[in-house]
C-alpha cells in the first residue's frame, strides 16, 4: 500500500512555498506529483506597466540571492534593444559583481545542502565564510545583496583602488577556507554515505531534460554561457568551465564548491586586467521597436530575459525564464526509487528558487477560488 | 510512615524529580550552548531550556481532533515518569541506590525504553503523517540499538557477576574502570547511546528537514514541554548509566581533609559523557534509517558480541 507524504507548501526543507506530493511505500519513493504557483507575483506584467530604468530594480527583485545576475540578463536584452554599448570598466566591474554574487550564492547553497543531511556545524561554517564576501558587496556597493550596482548603459559605482586590497585579502581567506571544505566534503564518511549515489541524474537524462547550470554541469554535460555566449567581461577573462562526471548529489556539491573556487580566480584577473574609462554610456530613457533575448549564466544556470518592445519608454512584454524552472523536471527522475530521507538533499541539489519559478496561477474570480493548471486543461484553452 | 516519607522525598526531591530535573536541563543547555561555540555561534545561555519548560508549561493546550486524545496525552507524563524512575534505581550518590533491594540492571534496560516507547506511541496517536513515518523510523532505530545497549551492558554484569548496580559499583572501586577492562563494550554502549538518544548521526526519528519534528511534530504546550523534560532526565539517566556501568560510578573523596561526596564525581562523569555525545553530534551527517541499521548491526554489534565473548570465556 502506498500513501502520500506532503512536502509543502510549508515545510522545514523548502526555503519557499511549493508542493511536492510524495507518494511512498514505506520509505521508497514510487512516484512524485510537483505543482508550483504557490509565489506567483505577476513580475511579468508588472515590468510590462514600468519604464525600463524602473524595470530594472524589480528585475533585481525578481530573486533574493541573484540580483545581479537578473539585472544583467534584463540590461543585456535592454541594452540590444536600445542599441547602447556598455564601456570597457562597466563590463568588468559587472563581471566582478557577478561573480562575488555566484561565490555567496554557491556558499548559501552548500550551507543548506549540509543542513538537509543534518550536518548543523558544517553548515553554520560555511555560512560564515559567506559573510567574507557580503562584507565585500557592502563596502563596494553599499548593500550585502541587492546592491543594485549595475544600471542600464553601465554601472553606478566604480571600484577605487584602496578597496582592492581589502577585497584580495578576504578572497584570500576564502579561498584557502573553500579549499579546506571540498577535503572536508570528498572524505567525511557519513557526508559520503548521504551525498554519493543519491539522486543520480545521468547525462544523457540531463541532455534530454534540459538540465542548466551547475545542475546539468555536475553530470557531465559542459555548458557554461559565460564561455559558450560570453558576456560583460568574460570573453576576455580566462577561466576554466567545472563538471563532474557521477550526476549524484555529491557532484553538484562539489561542483559548485570548485566553481567558487575559480570564480575568486576570475575576479582576481578582472581586477588585474581591468581598463580606466568611462562608468556609463548614456540613456535617454526611450527605446526603438524591435525585441531581444538576453540570457546569462545565472548562479543557478541559464536565466533567459526576452523583451518585445515598440518603441517609447515601456516594454510591451516582457518574459523571463528562470533556471530553476528549467531544472524542476529533473527532480522527479531524481527522487523516483529513492528514499524520504533523500527527498530534502535532492530538492535541495538543484539550489531551487521558487520566487523566481512561479508564472501561472488561475484564479476563479466567481469563487475565487486559486487552482493550478494541469497541462490537458492548458491545452483545452489553446483550442 | 519513614519509610513512606523517604520514597516520596526521594521521588520528588533527590535524586527523583528536582535533582534530575535541574540537572537535565542544565546539561541540555550545556550542551546546546557547546554545540554553538563549535559553530561558531553564540548561542543562548546555559539556562535556556528552564525558560523554555517554563514558557512552554504556560501555552495552550492543544489536542489535534484526529489524534487519540487519551493516549496522545498520557504518553509524556508516561515518559516523564518512567525517566524519574530510572534515577531512583541509579546509584547515584554512594554505591546504594534510592530505592534498594528492590530492581536490578534489567528492569533498568525496560524503564530506558520507556520513553522511546512513549514517542513512538505519540507519534502514530497523533494522526500525523510526519509523527506515523517518524514513529516508524525509531522503531527500526529502537531494534538497531537496543541488542548492543543491552548486550554491553550484560558484558558488565558478566565481568562482575551480578545484576546489581551496586555491585558493579562496588567492584570498580577494588578493580579500577570497566572501561579499560571491557574497552570494546565501553565504545559500543557509548554510540548506542547515542542511537539511544537520537544524537545525530542518528537523530533520523525526529530529522527536521525531513520530517519536521518526527513523531512530536504535533506536539505543542505543556505536553512538548513535559517531553523535553522527560528527555532531559534521559539524557542524564543514560549517561548516568553508562557512567555507572563502565566509569566507576559515584567514588566518594577526600581532598586535604573535606569529605566530598560520591553525586559530585558522578555528576562530572555524566557530564564528560554528554559532552562527548555533544562532540559527536556537531561532527557528523545525519544517516539514513538502514544505513544506521547497518552501521549498528555490522561494525558495532561486532564490538559488543567479541567482547562479550571474552568476557564469558
Amino acid at each position: 500500500m502506498s500513501f502520500v507524504v506532503p512536502i509543502g507548501p510549508q515545510h522545514p526543507a523548502l526555503e519557499e512555498p511549493e508542493h511536492f506530493r510524495i507518494e511512498v511505500k514505506g520509505e521508497e519513493i514510487v512516484d512524485v506529483d510537483i505543482r508550483l504557483g504557490y509565489v506567483h507575483r505577476g513580475i511579468e506584467e508588472a515590468l510590462s506597466k514600468r519604464t525600463y530604468m524602473h524595470g530594472l530594480f524589480l528585475a533585481q527583485r525578481v530573486c533574493g540571492i541573484c540580483p545581479v545576475s537578473h539585472s544583467l540578463s534584463f540590461l543585456r536584452a535592454v541594452e540590444e534593444v536600445a542599441g547602447i554599448e556598455c564601456p570597457d570598466r562597466a563590463r568588468y566591474i559587472r563581471t566582478i559583481g557577478a561573480e562575488l554574487e555566484r561565490i555567496h550564492s554557491h556558499l548559501l547553497f552548500a550551507g543548506i545542502a549540509a543542513h538537509e543531511i543534518g550536518f548543523t556545524t558544517l553548515f553554520m561554517l560555511f555560512w560564515r565564510d559567506r559573510e567574507l564576501v557580503l562584507d565585500l558587496r557592502e563596502m563596494l556597493w553599499g548593500n550585502r545583496v541587492h546592491s543594485s550596482e549595475t544600471t542600464i548603459g553601465g554601472v553606478r559605482w566604480d571600484i577605487r583602488p584602496n578597496q582592492v586590497p581589502k577585497v584580495l585579502r578576504n578572497l584570500a581567506v576564502l579561498e584557502k577556507e573553500v579549499k579546506h571544505y571540498i577535503d572536508v566534503v570528498a572524505s567525511d564518511r557519513t557526508i559520503l554515505a548521504r551525498c554519493a549515489n543519491v539522486g543520480v541524474l545521468t547525462k544523457q537524462m540531463a541532455r534530454e531534460l534540459c538540465a542548466v547550470g551547475p545542475t546539468a554541469r555536475a553530470s557531465g554535460v559542459d555548458w557554461d554561457l559565460r564561455r559558450d555566449d560570453p558576456y560583460a567581461a568574460y570573453g576576455e577573462v580566462p577561466f576554466k568551465v567545472i563538471t563532474e562526471r557521477d550526476g549524484d548529489v555529491l557532484a553538484k556539491i562539489l561542483v559548485r564548491l570548485r566553481e567558487v573556487l575559480e570564480s575568486i580566480r576570475i575576479i582576481r584577473r578582472a581586477l588585474d586586467a581591468m581598463p580606466s574609462g568611462p562608468l556609463r554610456a548614456e540613456f535617454k530613457g526611450r527605446v526603438q521597436e524591435g525585441e531581444a533575448t538576453g540570457r546569462v549564466e545565472a548562479n543557478r544556470g541559464e536565466l533567459l530575459y526576452y523583451i518585445f518592445s515598440k518603441g517609447g519608454e515601456k516594454p510591451e512584454r516582457v518574459r523571463i525564464r528562470t533556471p530553476t524552472y528549467a531544472n524542476i523536471p529533473t527532480v522527479k527522475p531524481m527522487l523516483v526509487g529513492g528514499t524520504i530521507a533523500e527527498v530534502p538533499i535532492v530538492l535541495a541539489s538543484i539550489d531551487p528558487c521558487f520566487s523566481c519559478t512561479d508564472r501561472i496561477t488561475v484564479v476563479d474570480r466567481s469563487t475565487g477560488k486559486t487552482q493550478a493548471m494541469t497541462k490537458a486543461e492548458l491545452r483545452g484553452l489553446h483550442r | 510512615m519513614i519509610e513512606i516519607l523517604n520514597f516520596l522525598l526521594a521521588y520528588f526531591v533527590f535524586p527523583g524529580l528536582l535533582f534530575a530535573s535541574v540537572f537535565g536541563l542544565l546539561f541540555m543547555g550545556i550542551d546546546r550552548k557547546v554545540t554553538a561555540h563549535m559553530q561558531h555561534r553564540i548561542g543562548p545561555p546555559v539556562w535556556q531550556e528552564f525558560l523554555d519548560f517554563g514558557k512552554l508549561l504556560g501555552k495552550e493546550d492543544i489536542t489535534p481532533a484526529a489524534a487519540q486524545g487519551v493516549v496522545f496525552t498520557l504518553m509524556p507524563l508516561l515518559a516523564l515518569g518512567a525517566a524519574i524512575a530510572i534515577m531512583l534505581l541509579l546509584p547515584i550518590n554512594s554505591a546504594q541506590p534510592a530505592l534498594t533491594a528492590v530492581a536490578d540492571l534489567i528492569v533498568i534496560i525496560y524503564l530506558l525504553n520507556i520513553p522511546a516507547i512513549c514517542i513512538m506511541l505519540g507519534g502514530y496517536s497523533s494522526a500525523c503523517p510526519f509523527g506515523a513515518v517518524g514513529a516508524s523510523r525509531y522503531v527500526v532505530q529502537l531494534f538497531s540499538y537496543e541488542l548492543i545497549f543491552i548486550v554491553a551492558a550484560l558484558t558488565a554484569a558478566f565481568k562482575v557477576g551480578s545484576l546489581s548496580l551496586g555491585d558493579i559499583v562496588v567492584y570498580q572501586a577494588q578493580n579500577g574502570w570497566l572501561a579499560f577492562k571491557a574497552p570494546l563494550a565501553a565504545a559500543a554502549m557509548l554510540v548506542a547511546a547515542q542511537g539511544k538518544l537520537l544524537r545525530v548521526p542518528f537523530d533520523i526519528p525526529e530529522a527536521e528537514s525531513e520530517i519536521v519534528h518526527g513523531p512530536l511534530t504535533e506536539y505543542s504546550g505543556p505536553k512538548l514541554g513535559l517531553m523535553r523534560l522527560a528527555y532531559g532526565i534521559e539524557l542524564f539517566a543514560v549517561a548516568g548509566l553508562v557512567t555507572v556501568l563502565f566509569f566507576g560510578g559515584p567514588v566518594a573523596h577526600t581532598i586535604a581533609g573535606v569529605q566530598i561526596p560520591g553525586v559530585v564525581s558522578f555528576l562530572i562523569k555524566t557530564f564528560a559523557i554528554v559532552l562527548l555525545t555533544t562532540n559527536i553530534r556537531n561532527i557528523a551527517a545525519r544517516l539514513r534509517i538502514d544505513q544506521a541499521m547497518k552501521f549498528f548491526w555490522t561494525i558495532i554489534a561486532l564490538l559488543a558480541i567479541v567482547n562479550l565473548i571474552i568476557v564469558v570465556l
